[in-house]
């Protein structure tokens, strides 16, 4: 066990490691992020659609595109000079592997979030001190599921000739339950609604979790061999 | 004398990929102090035999046991050009549970790296990155080696370390195969030479002081009778 997770986090370090020095995938999420922020922003006709209506939507979207850039990386990472192979090579169960690499692209993507968030709130001029921790908290649940299929695709797609548009083909249909949650658990959280009404999605986006986590992290494996 | 039990025992394996049979019925055993060098031309199946007994492909059908760590040196070279040369080692020793900077300092010096250990590997030449690529593929102290085509773009100088390091292994009871096309560097080395032909092992013999014009002779021999 002690073994596992020191391969899971050094893999996951070193992830890290070469992200903030290449710093290739958080720009261009970065970018992403806010250029996307911004179309929303400028498309909407304040007169007519309120803020609370388009920015659960806003925000959802630029994650998940963001974010998929930075899981597109990850296994690119490996497949440059054929790394993965020093990886299989080590006395690591496959296992391993994925949870570094899920532990790697989950601190990607929360710093993307992270970062973007601030924006996102100026950019829609939302009162939301008081409903911050909910919303993290929400941001954090779904984050954890799509991350999770994310990391379990890109490794199945890393092979492929078109890897990069692959990656959004095959992972969209898979994040459409989270981040319906997501949308749903944003929206009513920034509408101030008590915790009661956000029971039966948060329960929901905990099953997607659980279910999601557990799956990928078996399946992982069978997506290794050539 | 009692032979050792084998390091690495190969049965009747085959490799396939898709309806292209890419290796069929190999059948090789190496124990402690073997050094077995295959030859066969482009296509024989060299590079996928070295990644069957590595255990990085899974064989079609057959079996092959390994006893103790596995090292190999592949065409790439398994390394981050991100990363420094310390840090890619000090990484794979991590994972092998050698979290040990002293022998990374030891494997620096001894691949003739040791000053440029600071330096990221995107900057070293093709040479300096195979050195490293075997110094990598060292940590572990392996029982077996794996060696694919490792002179290959190495200079004498270089050539003359990669040499060193595997009549050290040689020395100290550890078991070499390489698969190489430049028999002359390593013909004086082998205890044993396989002949690669269409993907079959059309012979397994003791060199027995055959120079590289002699063994190719033979293999020109084998690959007539088909």
């Amino acid at each position: 066990m002690g073994s596992f997770w020191t391969a899971a986090l050094a893999i996951a370090a070193k992830d890290m490691k070469i992200e903030w020095r290449t710093k290739t995938a958080f720009a261009s999420a970065l970018v992403f992020a806010v250029l996307v922020l911004a179309v929303f922003y400028f498309a909407r006709d304040p007169t007519a659609v309120g803020a609370l209506d388009i920015a659960p939507g806003a925000l959802w979207v630029t994650f998940t595109f963001a974010a998929m850039l930075g899981l597109n990386r990850a296994f690119m990472l490996e497949s440059e000079n054929r790394a993965m192979d020093g990886l299989l090579l080590a006395p690591i169960p496959p296992s391993a592997i994925f949870v570094g690499k899920f532990l790697g692209n989950l601190t990607f993507v929360g710093v993307v979030e992270l970062v973007s968030l601030p924006l996102f709130i100026l950019f829609y001029d939302l009162p939301i001190i008081r409903q911050l921790p909910a919303l993290m908290g929400v941001i954090a649940m779904a984050t954890v599921a799509f991350v999770a299929v994310g990391t379990l695709l890109s490794s199945m797609v890393v092979r492929t000739r078109f890897a990069e548009l692959m990656l959004p083909v095959l992972l969209l249909p898979f994040l459409i339950p989270p981040i319906v949650g997501a949308v749903q658990l944003t929206s009513r959280v920034l509408s101030g609604r008590p915790l009661s009404d956000l029971a039966g999605w948060l329960k929901l986006l905990a099953s997607f979790d659980i279910i999601f986590v557990i799956l990928c992290f078996f399946l992982f494996e069978a997506t290794l061999e050539e | 004398m009692q032979r050792a039990e084998p390091t690495l025992k190969a049965r009747a394996v085959k490799r396939q990929f898709g309806h292209r049979v890419v290796l069929q019925d190999i059948s090789v055993e190496v124990s402690g102090g073997d050094f077995l060098m295959l030859v066969g031309h482009n296509g024989a199946g060299k590079t996928t035999l070295i990644r069957v007994l590595a255990g990085l492909l899974r064989p079609t059908a057959g079996t092959v046991q390994r006893s103790g760590a596995t090292g190999m040196v592949a065409h790439s070279s398994m390394l981050y050009d991100a990363l420094t040369a310390r840090e890619n080692l000090a990484f794979h020793g991590r994972l092998h549970g050698k979290n040990d900077p002293a022998l990374v300092q030891r494997i620096l010096e001894q691949m003739g790296l040791a000053p440029h250990g600071d330096r990221r590997v995107a900057t070293f030449s093709r040479g300096m990155v195979q050195r490293l690529s075997i110094g990598r593929a060292l940590l572990p102290d392996p029982e077996v080696l794996l060696l694919d085509e490792p002179l290959t773009g190495l200079d004498d100088a270089a050539a003359g370390i990669v040499r060193e390091v595997l009549q050290d292994l040689k020395r100290r009871g550890r078991a070499v195969v390489v698969a190489t096309h430049q028999l002359v560097e390593v013909v004086d080395l082998a205890t044993t030479v396989g002949f690669l032909v269409g993907g079959r092992l059309a012979g397994l013999e003791p060199v027995a002081g055959r120079d590289a014009h002699a063994v190719m002779a033979r293999y020109r021999e084998l690959a007539a009778n088909g």
